[in-house]
């Protein structure tokens, strides 16, 4: 009877012990998501005056200055992850990627980039130039997460396909037929973070073609760019992008810019376009952007755009498409 | 035989019980990036902080504009809360809206119809008391002529006042 109990207990507990780690390990996957890694890296939300001898921070324009470094190169480097079916049919071309990698290679020095301009850190301002510093091609049919997401960036740099430049800015474009399962279409079109990569502290961004859901991230489904009638994607990631290259510039740890209620500068402006002109049979624009009459309200490169204002940190603050 | 029934069916939770959780789905972590808004976004959120200071202001007009005749409230172990009977709640003396955030907005285009999911922050009182907290709501606009009505809405509070977060420290989600 001892001996029967013993080994009963000796077996309640070993039993404890299994159910004890059970719900522990059970308890695992939601420890991990406390609400300190809900928010950005840096706070806070005084202005931080000029040391002696350094630079003085422009402020008061309805938007501030948080204290972190802005992106000061003279240009800041581009580099572009082609990621999904970029072989495919619609917006999913050749055609869009050699148009897109046109945009980065010209729109340094745009009347709409010097906008950017008038941010600045403790160190000097933004430049206002751009360059298109190289691409890479990720095959995939697989949707993004932004653990995915990351790792992509992590392993173009690692394998030496982009160079580790933590002074540059990458972006992950993605075709119409690959999601990003953390909200593309239905939270963003887009967004831009930072993460240590290979060491670097690498500032990058996630755009979809947003073909994928026009009415929530188009303006136009026609745009002056397009190849074809109904195939806006160029035009619609066009006007994304230029949204995360201002943003990612002038706040690029998410600790220089944005104002008392979490916006960066193009948040402010997000689908503010301003004037705009239509496209003619004289302009720039595409046959299939003449015809639908598309708008613009940018020419940079030989190509007109329709893109964003960007909030100007000047002058009081306003949604600009030039300084 | 009673302490061998009882030991197994301890030894049957044990190996059950790492299934328990997998019925519920992993919460992915909320990670650290500034987005760009969709459209939708823009304009729901857009018309919640509206229908959110209409009562603010007891503008009993301004919210009519935004809620429709049939709006209902569900919320859990509740009845539906019909949509009249929460306007007087709302609009009554002894309820006061100090202040209120919304962020982390989805919304998902459904034509006619949209369907909006946000997180809610309510500082206000009821009768005198503390009635604030953290609220996960999920609403359903529907398209009227060339606005928009809210229809339905799905309210739960996830946390006291005292849990929650500071109400204005931006987090780049708004």
């Amino acid at each position: 009877m001892e001996i029967f109990f013993g080994k009963t207990k000796l077996v309640l507990v070993f039993l404890f012990v299994i159910l004890a780690v059970n719900f522990t390990v059970a308890q695992k996957p939601l420890a991990g998501n406390g609400a300190q890694n809900m928010e950005p890296t840096g706070e806070g939300h005084s202005v931080r005056p000029a040391a002696p001898g350094s630079f003085a921070v422009v402020t008061g324009n309805g938007i501030n200055y948080n204290g972190g470094p802005v992106m000061k190169g003279n240009p800041v480097p581009v580099y572009v992850i082609w990621y999904g079916n970029w072989n495919g049919t619609g917006s999913n071309t050749a055609a869009t990627r050699t148009a897109i990698e046109h945009f980065f290679a010209t729109i340094g020095n745009s009347a709409i980039e010097k906008v950017n301009s008038t941010y600045g850190d403790t160190t000097g301002n933004v430049s206002g130039n751009v360059s298109f510093g190289g691409s890479t091609i990720v095959s995939s049919t697989t949707n993004l997460t932004d653990t995915s997401l990351r790792s992509t960036v992590g392993n173009a740099i690692s394998s030496r396909a982009l160079p580790n430049d933590p002074n540059g800015v990458y972006f992950v474009l993605t075709s119409s037929n690959i999601n990003e399962t953390s909200g593309f279409c239905t939270q963003y079109c887009g967004f831009h973070t930072h993460a240590t990569l290979s060491g670097s502290d690498i500032k990058y961004s996630f755009v979809g073609n947003v073909d994928r859901c026009p009415s929530g991230c188009e303006i136009q489904t026609t745009g002056p760019n397009s190849a074809a009638t109904g195939q806006g994607g160029i035009d619609g990631m066009a006007n994304v992008i230029s949204h995360e290259l201002e943003e990612t510039i002038s706040d690029p740890d998410l600790n220089a810019w944005f104002d008392s209620n979490g916006q960066e500068n193009g948040d402010k402006c997000n689908f503010n376009f301003g004037a705009t002109s239509t496209c003619n049979s004289n302009g720039l624009c595409t046959a299939a952007g003449t015809s639908a009459k598309a708008k613009f309200n940018q020419t940079f490169g030989n190509h007109d755009y329709m893109l964003q204002q960007n909030w100007r940190n000047s002058g009081g603050g306003a949604c600009a498409q030039h300084l | 035989m009673h302490t061998q029934y009882v030991a197994r069916m301890i030894a049957a939770l044990a190996f059950l019980g790492p299934l328990a959780p997998s019925q519920e789905p992993v919460k992915p972590p909320l990670n650290p990036r500034i987005i760009t808004a969709t459209r939708q976004v823009a304009q729901f959120s857009a018309l919640e902080k509206q229908l959110l200071q209409a009562i603010q202001k007891k503008d009993q007009a301004a919210l009519e504009v935004l809620v429709s005749d049939d709006f209902t409230i569900s919320m859990p172990n509740a009845d539906p809360l019909a949509g009249d009977e929460w306007m007087e709640q709302v609009m009554g003396k002894d309820y006061s809206l100090k202040s209120f955030v919304v962020r982390q907005f989805w919304a998902t285009d459904l034509g006619d119809s949209a369907m909006v999911v946000f997180d809610r922050s309510l500082q206000a009182t009821y009768k005198g008391k503390p009635d604030s907290g953290e609220f996960f709501v999920v609403d359903l606009w529907k398209k009227s002529g060339d606005s928009w009505k809210l229809v339905n809405r799905c309210v739960t509070k996830v946390s006291s006042p005292a849990a929650s977060k500071p109400l204005h420290r931006p987090t780049g989600k708004q």
